[in-house]
């Protein structure tokens, strides 16, 4: 008998139970079987490995083999051809996109699977609530490319009171997505300071801050404690955006990004199985639960009805 | 020249500032070790949940965590622990210590571990399992049975999964096989069975405020009332949490569950360093202490050797990223899994590269306890071999070395010290901060050298500083630090033990 | 009677084993020495050939956008195509030697004090416990530490910034006011607090100003003009305090040397002939006299080579800088502002950064910039140690 075989002595008896139990089964046709591969970014790889491990609970026969190296490393593998599926927290670049074309005639399918943010953060003792785009600049940046006059670098020069006066500055290290983001949105593009505490990871970035009553630094969304108080964006009308969800979904709040999932997918052509499992569970409710759960910001519906309605639009294979 | 009985005339401040070193050095150490202990042991103790009612708004149910001082005032505040992450959309507050009316600690407050949201600290209002409904006084027994049930069929499940259908999935891969279709159809169902009969349960939860909530039961791992639980019983639980902390893989982003794929990571990395440093080592000490002639070339060699022992170990990572890695790894790469490339198979960090790297690393160590036991070796040993008419290999292999194992040995266990407490050069040669897969499976070749695994010290670094919530990590990051201090520690004493042992018996042999 | 077929057997099997043993040696040996090579030859590209980089580039200040002077910049990644990139190596070849600096600062004065207690006073019996307890606070991880200081230490210090500021002082006070109070204690007490046993019952008595200290703290700090510490130090002293700052890693990186300093330092001492401390005790020197007059020049370069080894290990650590320094590419001296090491450099950013770009091979410049100076004062450490021990023969010898 082979069912036997490379199993241990438990999974062997189990199995024997089985066979008593469901004598006639055999693999009906919505049985979804195989590996998946995902190779990419590794602010995804938490979100990634939750949803194979839902979609292994919907479909046992699945597994999902994630490679989290960095973002970078998803346009490489994709245009090789040896993945179908690689998360990134950025959009492809130019370079990235034509190289795929280049090898393959046709663009890869770029599907939006969640959004996050940066927050502007302080000491939860700090009086200050808002800031503008200018004032940012100036605390955070020399270069003062979003036109602000003076630098600022006391508290208060925005009018708050704090032992120290002094502002501290905490952010992430080069070579972070999180450093580059906010460094363009935030800064105009111009340079950090070189007092800038630069931090190997955002969790740090959010230790230092609460630990410290004349600190400001700036970390993702999902990393924020009681400790320390996210500000909110003013703007020239004197609006101020705070990074809720509903800012973060349709973009009101700038510090914001979307992150991505590029496949692989001839014009026309179909998804293996385990892919399309996988996409249907991304774009579901239990999948979105997921996003929302790990500290990230759902879609907005119109777009995730979108994408849906995308992924059901696509011939079957058989 | 010491010690001297009489008592001289005063010697000025400068023995006692002498002294005082000596004590301040052993008090920061033992706080070190104090500050782990306590950091890491007590997090699995149940700590009593309180439930807080403020001056202003509503109660709510709260584990203290610690005290501070307010901002520019002398005001103090406590942080608690709050969990239910759904229901506020946060888990911590800090209160100012005036701001509560009362504390309170009701016994029938319960803490559930659940697998999405974290913990929920509050009421268990009822348990609805198929229309069958068990409230109040019922609930909690119906639960404890119910967590029961559950774990058994979980552990079926994963063992199904893992055991039966990983192989089946592989067999299929490979080649249509039509019995193993249908096979895994059977495993299929029976995990679907298995799941379905998990689902249907459903928890009427209500915080201390009031708010309910519908949980289900599938989603929760574990439920204690830590008010009502004596201390056998807590300890019983503590425990239960330390040995699930060393058996279980981490979940939530490495800020909760266990470290189990991380020691297992480091002992796979530190046992292959070890199968490539010993001989070579033990190779360069012999020929460095016997075979070479003794002169100012190995002089030389020796102070280089040395040396060595002090070169950081960031730079041992980088030569190993641009020769291993990039090296060897990319032309091994473009030979044999050129099909792959340019998704890299050796060409990127991985077990292998990260051992071979350690064991560079480590050379020196070896080399130079290899050296000192040999230097150990009387002199007129080997004269009384060779006499008696041995080849120089038989003197060496047959009374030389055996002779110089326990220094060998020592060597060893100091460079496995060493290397399982490294982590910068790591972290450019393969280290990963959650590897699904361990570098050993049922899966041919069955040892993956070229994955990438996890380890003690850098899921230490992850833990603390790339977290979710660092606030949540700290007690994890606190026990792995404690872990593997113990680890570190214990080798050290085995090879101190093993020197000590060495020299009482060579001080023998000498004399003799 | 041995065969000679058998003997010439034997003989073949020696040297073929003495050949494998010999090739093995020296691969190993070559094999290790040729991390430094390797290193030039990555390093070699940047400095030939187009788009070579001039020097000036990495060790001089570089005009940057916002300032009129040129600064010192380590930006080597641009954001987007065209943006600027400064290469400027010199803040972090300086964070390196000032954590190093204050990281001595601090465990020279503590790990020589300790060697010459455990050399000079303590019992033979309590100095064999204390040398490999010593040496477990040596194999604490890197990272255990920087963990500790980064994210334990720095925000105590941050909020007790007077008190930590006060320990310094008070704690070096303490354990000398504990020698006078000893002095006046009745006989039979201060018999039981004996010298040589110093090490140990002062700890409980310096936990214990400690505590004092850090308690009366917050008055003293309420007593400086405007009550304020930071203030006050920026007022008069136009110091700029970070709370991921120099004195942290001077602090967690000088517990990881004290014991590397301490072991080859009591090594010195101690092997210092005793007949040359005897000549002095016997003309009526204090053991303190002829420790600094006689004992103390005689093991000079032992000492000198411990600290260089201490210096060697301070320069390469990188978990414990990496986790608490706040790595900011600074030039300044001050223990109270942030640094940025090679090191930590390295680890950050080496593996993100493109093979073979001049980003990745400045990298490697900086591991060789590591490689050469520990390689140098290692070297300089071990050649001293040398002579001393032939030193001491020769003392030994006349004696």
């Amino acid at each position: 008998m082979r069912i036997g075989k490379g199993v241990t002595r438990r999974g062997r008896v189990l199995l024997l139970g089985m066979i008593l139990a469901l004598a006639a089964a055999r693999l009906p046709a919505d049985e979804v079987v195989g590996t998946l591969d995902a190779v990419g970014s590794d602010t995804l790889a938490g979100l990634m490995l939750r949803w194979g491990e839902r979609l292994a609970e919907r479909h046992p026969g699945v597994r999902l083999q994630l490679q989290a190296s960095g973002s970078a490393s998803a346009p490489a593998a994709l245009t090789a051809g040896t993945t179908l599926l690689g998360p990134m927290s950025r959009p492809m670049s130019a370079a990235e996109r034509e190289a795929f074309v280049a090898r393959h005639g046709y663009p890869p399918v770029e599907l939006e699977i969640a959004r996050d943010a940066l927050a502007v953060i302080v000491h939860r003792h700090n009086p200050l609530e808002t800031l503008s785009r200018r004032e940012l600049d100036a605390i955070f940046s020399e270069s003062r490319r979003c036109g602000a006059e003076r630098p600022i670098e006391r508290w208060s020069q925005l009018g708050v009171t704090l032992p120290g006066d002094r502002i501290v500055l905490h952010g992430r290290n080069v070579a972070s997505g999180t450093h580059d983001l906010f460094r363009l949105r935030a800064l105009c593009g111009g340079s950090y300071r070189v007092r800038l505490n630069e931090h190997p990871g955002s969790a740090a970035v959010v230790a230092a801050v609460a630990a410290e009553p004349s600190a400001i630094g700036f970390a993702g969304l999902n990393h924020l404690t009681a400790g320390v108080k996210a500000l909110r964006r003013r703007d020239a009308g004197g609006e101020a955006a705070a990074p809720t969800p509903a800012a973060v979904r349709d973009g009101s709040y700038s510090l914001s990004r979307s992150l991505y999932l590029y496949v692989h997918l001839p014009p026309g052509g179909t998804l293996p199985a385990p892919e399309r499992a996988f996409l249907e569970l991304v774009f579901s409710p239990a999948g979105q639960a997921v996003v929302e759960a790990q500290g990230f910001v759902t879609l907005a519906p119109a777009r995730l009805a979108e994408q849906r309605a995308w992924l059901a639009a696509l011939p079957t294979a058989e | 020249m010491r010690p001297f009985l009489t008592r001289r005339r005063g010697e000025g401040p400068w023995p006692w500032l002498a002294a005082g070193s000596v004590a301040l050095s052993l008090s920061m150490l033992a706080g070190l070790l104090l500050l782990l202990a306590v950091g890491g042991l007590g997090h699995f103790w149940p700590a009593e949940v309180s439930e807080v009612t403020p001056r202003e708004g509503a109660p709510f149910a709260g584990i203290p965590v610690r005290e501070e001082r307010v901002v520019g005032s002398e005001r103090r505040e406590r942080l608690y622990f709050t969990g239910n992450l759904d229901l506020d959309g946060e888990r911590w507050r800090w209160i100012p210590l005036d701001a509560i009316a009362a504390l309170e600690a009701p016994p029938e407050l319960v803490v559930l571990e659940r697998r999405r949201w974290g913990d929920f600290l509050g009421h268990l209002v009822a348990l609805e399992d198929g229309g069958r409904r068990h409230a109040g006084a019922a609930a909690w027994p119906a639960l404890e049975e119910r967590l029961a049930t559950l774990e058994t069929l979980r552990d079926e499940r994963d063992h199904l999964r893992d055991a039966v259908v990983a192989p089946l999935v592989r067999r299929l891969e490979q080649g249509g096989d039509p019995a193993a279709a249908a096979e895994l159809a059977r495993a299929n169902a029976r995990i679907r069975e298995l799941q379905t009969a998990m689902q249907g349960a459903t928890l009427v939860l209500e915080s201390v405020d009031g708010r309910r909530l519908e949980q289900p039961l599938a989603e929760v791992l574990r439920a204690w009332r830590p008010n009502a639980m004596s201390p056998p019983q807590k300890l019983a639980a503590w425990g239960r949490g330390v040995w699930r902390f060393l058996s279980e893989g981490p979940r939530a982003a490495n800020s909760a569950g266990g470290v189990w794929p991380a020691i297992f990571g480091t002992v796979m990395m530190v046992l292959l360093m070890s199968v490539v440093v010993t001989p070579f080592g033990v190779l360069a000490g012999i020929y460095l202490n016997e075979v070479a002639r003794q002169g100012p070339f190995t002089r030389l060699v020796r102070i280089g050797v040395r040396n060595l022992a002090g070169v950081p170990s960031i730079v041992y990572g980088v030569f190993g990223l641009g020769v291993f890695v990039h090296g060897i790894g990319g032309s091994l790469d473009a030979w044999f899994f050129a099909d792959s490339l340019p998704s890299p198979t050796f060409g990127t960090g991985g077990l292998l590269w990260a051992s071979l790297t350690l064991a560079l690393l480590t050379l020196p160590v070896v080399i130079v306890a290899t050296e000192e036991g040999l230097a150990r070796v009387p002199e007129h040993q080997r004269e009384g071999a060779l006499a008696l008419g041995a080849t120089r290999m038989e003197m060496l292999t047959r009374v030389v070395l055996p002779m110089t194992v326990p220094a060998m040995l020592t060597g060893l266990i100091l460079a496995v010290a060493r290397a399982a407490g490294e982590v910068a050069p790591l972290m450019l040669v393969g280290v990963a901060k959650l590897a699904p897969q361990v570098p050993v499976d049922g899966e041919f070749p069955f040892l993956h050298l070229e994955r990438k695994f996890m380890h003690l010290g850098y899921h230490i670094y992850d833990t603390a500083f790339h977290g979710d919530d660092v606030q949540a990590a700290m007690p994890l990051v606190y026990a792995t630090a404690l872990l593997l201090v113990l680890v570190i520690l214990v080798l050290n004493l085995t090879a101190i033990f093993l020197r000590h042992h060495l020299r009482a018996r060579h001080g023998v042999a000498s004399r003799a | 009677m041995t065969d000679p077929r058998q003997l010439r057997r034997r003989r073949l099997r020696d040297r073929l084993a003495t050949l494998l043993i010999t090739a093995g040696g020296v691969g190993v040996v070559v094999s290790v020495l040729a991390i430094g090579v390797f290193l030039a030859w990555e390093v070699v590209p940047l400095f030939l050939g187009e788009g070579a980089l001039a020097p000036a580039e990495l060790w001089q200040p570089q005009p940057v956008e916002g300032y009129a002077e040129p600064q010192h910049r380590w930006r080597p990644e641009p954001l987007v195509a065209g943006d600027a990139v400064h290469y400027g190596m010199a803040p972090l070849a300086w964070g390196t030697l000032k954590a190093a600096l204050w990281a001595l600062l601090f465990a020279v004065p503590l790990a020589l004090g300790a060697a010459i207690h455990s050399a000079l006073y303590m019992p033979r019996r309590l100095r064999a416990r204390l040398k490999p307890t010593l040496e477990l606070m040596e194999a604490l991880p890197g990272v255990v530490i920087g963990f500790v200081a980064g994210l334990v230490l720095a925000p105590w210090v941050e909020r007790h910034l007077a008190g930590a500021l006060a320990l310094v002082v008070t704690l070096p006070l303490g354990a000398v006011a504990a020698g006078g109070l000893r002095a006046l204690l009745p006989a039979f007490l201060r018999a039981r607090l004996s010298p040589g046993w110093a090490g140990l019952w002062l700890a409980p008595w310096l936990l214990l100003v400690g505590s004092l200290t850090l308690w009366l703290a917050p008055a003293l700090e309420a007593g400086l003009p405007g009550g304020d510490l930071r203030g006050w130090l920026e007022a008069t002293w136009g110091l700029d305090v970070a709370s991921r700052n120099a004195l942290i890693v001077g602090l967690a990186m000088g517990f990881a040397v004290i014991p590397g300093i301490y072991a080859l330092a009591e090594d010195a001492l101690s092997g210092v002939p005793a007949s040359l401390g005897e000549g002095a005790l016997a003309l009526g020197a204090t053991r303190w006299q002829t420790l600094w007059r006689v004992v103390l020049p005689a093991a000079g370069p032992g000492i000198f080579s411990a600290v260089m080894i201490g210096a060697g290990r301070a320069v390469g650590e990188t978990m414990i800088v990496l986790m608490a320094s706040g790595n900011t590419a600074l030039m300044s001296l001050s223990p109270l502002e942030g640094l940025r090491s090679l090191s930590a450099t390295i680890a950050i950013e080496l593996p993100e950064a493109a093979v073979g770009a001049t980003h990745y091979r400045l990298l490697f410049l900086a591991a060789l910039l590591l490689f050469a100076f520990t390689f140098l004062v290692n070297t300089l450490a071990e050649v001293v140690r040398t002579r001393l021990r032939r030193r001491y023969r020769r003392l030994e010898g006349s004696a």
